[in-house]
């Protein structure tokens, strides 16, 4: 009976002290210090270096950095690939745990979630010749927390043919000339709807910006205090858009389903959308051999402005890094002109930096032209913990302007309401 | 009127066998129905993962693919390596349902059949675990592990998941259905503890260990999060990790290596529910029958 008494306390003191054990909380992440970035170093780091990379980054790595390992024969680079899907959850808990490597990519919208972990970028790492929206993204509270390692952003994608067939020859260049070309495919080429636009769902809201920033609206007052978005301009853009779906222009049902986007405009079904650069390969597989020159792609349709969204990602060293000298030297690498030609040759993913964009590989493709083009005039959304939740909930409201069941005036109070109440946390 | 008639007796039989008969056949169109919208999917994702990502783009509703290729799989099995994957899920499989079945069984046993001070309050523990959230506790779960110095190893895939509070409560509620007549007997006949366990508990438990079994084999070769989280190099990664890992781009997804790797992380599920399947149903029944 003792025995059986001393097992069974054994038993809760260890289970209790596991409980226990598992509810502290070991010292977290520093709160951002604002001083000067260190030095890259003078290349004679060593040791090995982890990086963590999402997706086609992550993939193409292991191939890239055999340049900075041949540079610098004495460091070995180590790198996880991590899936997109999940890759938010993963940072949190590495940086929880303490368990962070030593460079990571970070998407735009996870910067400012986890940007008090990041140290400063190197003092010498240039980002003068990086797009400027790029660099933007990269700034949490006044502070750069990483170097911008590509961008991506949004264009229209039309198809040349139809318009020909229905007689439009030059590329659309304002709203007007946008949404006459959708009718005429309706009118005119065949086709069931004139363009495909984001209806709702997850992140719809930050595919509609565009119109938004290209109407003149803005997310924040300058000083990224207050959310904006009861304004005139952000009525009207969304009673253009709405619009676009009330004249039966565009599908306001629209199936969103892998593939639709794609079969459709290479049926002629929906001849035009809104896409990332990613969508020239995903288009050019769907419409197989010779599609490439039945298509185009030109800026987003200018109201006040032509403005898209700018994405992209963004490399950081980690406070906590255990090889700080040998991460900063490879943040450098990756942003160095040659490197980021590289990169894009691997991966498709856009050159940050200008310079880059002048290599042979780049400048040929006209598509791409286009690309750099609206870079020169793209903005990121604000880089405060808020706006994942802010853009959740403004999903909603944009679903039901479009659904029609919401007057822009109504949906732009709404939408002011929403963010006032929830804040513009930090 | 020459017409044979039948007697009220047999016209009775008669009708009752033909609505029988009609009741069936209503019953196996529905089930025929069922199970058709319920392979579907799986027919589809069988087809889709023979198309290139052009022909799913250009026609996301197709069945048969125009041209089939064998390139999605090859990819898994040439540049990916899907093998290692494999194995990964194999070992944190094999030992996470090795150590539920183990210590599940020892913990219901002792809740069921021991008594001794706080048993009560261990049971509630158990079943107050069984209550929270997992997203509650995996932060807390990581940065215990990662103190413990166990993140990236094999050890971290697996000891988090050894037991089970959802096994420790259904391993008891078969134990407890156990005479304690039997176990007093052997008692009586000088048998320890440990060999009252084995000899005579153990046994009996067959359907609901196979059960337990299967359940922790589902789960454990679905986990994506905690691999995905504890591991922190690739080679540690299990399949569900590798195959978001490599068909999930940012903005575009490789959807027939998506669907041939979910192919491949299916067809072993498959082989052991067909393999387990006489064990499965037998446990169900009993569960039926209390």
């Amino acid at each position: 009976m003792y025995r059986r008494k001393l097992a069974v306390t054994a038993a809760l003191v260890t289970t209790t002290a596991l409980l226990l054990t598992g509810c502290g909380r070991s010292d977290g992440p520093a709160t951002g210090d604002a001083a000067a970035g260190p030095k890259a170093g003078d290349g004679k780091a060593s040791g090995t270096v982890v990086m963590w990379a999402q997706g086609a980054s992550g993939e193409a790595l292991p191939e890239l950095v055999k340049g900075f390992e041949k540079e610098n024969p004495d460091v070995k680079v180590q790198v996880t690939g991590i899936p997109w899907s999940s890759a938010h959850q993963k940072y949190q808990s590495a940086i929880a745990a303490g368990t962070v490597p030593d460079v990571a990519q970070m998407g735009t919208t996870y910067m400012a979630d986890f940007a008090d972990a990041f140290e400063n970028p190197a003092e010498d790492i240039k980002t003068d010749g990086i797009f400027e929206a790029a660099r933007n993204a990269a700034v949490v509270g006044g502070r750069a927390a990483g170097v911008p390692w590509y961008v991506d952003t949004r264009v229209i994608f039309y198809r040349t043919d139809l318009a020909a067939q229905a007689g439009i020859t030059q590329a659309p260049k304002t709203w007007a000339d946008f949404t006459a070309l959708a009718r005429a495919y309706q009118e005119q080429a065949g086709a069931e709807w004139g363009v495909r636009l984001p209806t709702g769902g997850t992140d719809s809201f930050q595919a509609f910006l565009p119109f938004a920033w290209s109407s003149g609206a803005e997310l924040m007052n300058k000083d990224q205090t207050e959310w904006t978005l009861d304004t005139p301009e952000m009525v009207s853009a969304l009673t253009e858009y709405q619009k676009v779906f009330t004249d039966k222009v565009a599908n306001p049902n629209a199936s969103t389903e892998a593939g639709a986007a794609e079969s459709n405009f290479v049926s002629g079904n929906t001849p035009m959308l809104i896409g990332p650069p990613q969508e020239i390969g995903l288009l050019n597989k769907a419409g197989g051999e010779g599609f490439d020159a039945k298509y185009a792609v030109a800026r987003i349709p200018e109201v006040k402005s032509s403005t898209s969204f700018a994405g992209g990602s963004s490399v950081v060293v980690f406070k906590k890094a255990k090889n700080p000298e040998a991460a900063r030297l490879l943040v450098k690498w990756l942003t160095e002109k040659s490197t980021q030609t590289e990169f894009y040759k691997l991966t498709g993913n856009l050159p940050a930096v200008e310079d880059a964009w002048n290599d042979a590989s780049l400048t040929a493709d006209t598509k791409l032209s286009v690309f750099r083009d609206q870079l020169g005039d793209a903005k990121s959304p604000p880089t405060n913990t808020a706006w994942v939740q802010v853009s959740a909930g403004a999903d909603t409201v944009f679903e039901r302007v479009v659904k029609g069941a919401m007057t822009p005036a109504e949906a732009a109070k709404e939408l002011q309401s929403q963010a006032a109440g929830i804040g513009i946390g930090k | 009127m020459s017409a044979p008639t039948l007697s009220p007796v047999s016209a009775g039989v008669g009708h009752r066998a033909r609505s029988s008969r009609i009741a069936r056949a209503v019953v196996y169109t529905v089930l025929v129905i069922a199970v058709l919208i319920t392979l579907l999917p799986f027919v589809w994702m069988l087809l889709g993962s023979f198309k290139d990502q052009g022909e799913i783009l250009r026609d996301p509703r197709g069945w048969l693919p125009q041209n089939p290729t064998l390139d999605n799989y090859a990819r898994w099995f040439t540049d990916l390596n899907i093998g290692h994957f494999f194995l990964n899920s194999v070992v944190v499989a094999i030992f996470t349902v090795l150590g539920n079945i183990i210590f599940c069984s020892m913990v219901g046993y002792a809740l069921a059949k021991m008594n001794f001070t706080g048993k009560k309050t261990l049971l509630a523990l158990v079943l107050v675990t069984l209550m929270v959230p997992h997203v509650v506790t995996f932060v807390p779960l990581f940065v215990l592990v990662s103190n413990l110095g166990m993140s990236n190893s094999y050890y971290a895939l697996i000891l988090p998941f050894l037991t089970a509070p959802i096994g420790v409560f259904l391993m008891r509620q078969f134990i407890g259905e156990i005479p304690d007549s039997l176990i007093e007997a052997a008692r009586i006949d000088g048998a320890s503890e440990a060999r009252i366990f084995l000899r005579i508990i153990l046994p009996l438990l067959g359907p609901p260990l196979a059960t337990l079994g299967i359940l922790t084999f589902l789960s454990s070769w679905n986990n994506f999060l905690w691999p995905l989280v504890a591991a922190q190099t690739e080679d540690r990664y299990t399949l569900p990790v590798a195959l978001a890992l490599y068909s999930q781009g940012e903005n575009a997804t490789d959807y027939g290596l998506l669907l041939a790797g979910s192919v491949l992380v299916i067809a072993p599920i498959v082989l052991f529910f067909i393999f387990l399947q006489r064990f499965f149903l037998q446990s169900v029944a009993s569960v039926g029958i209390k």
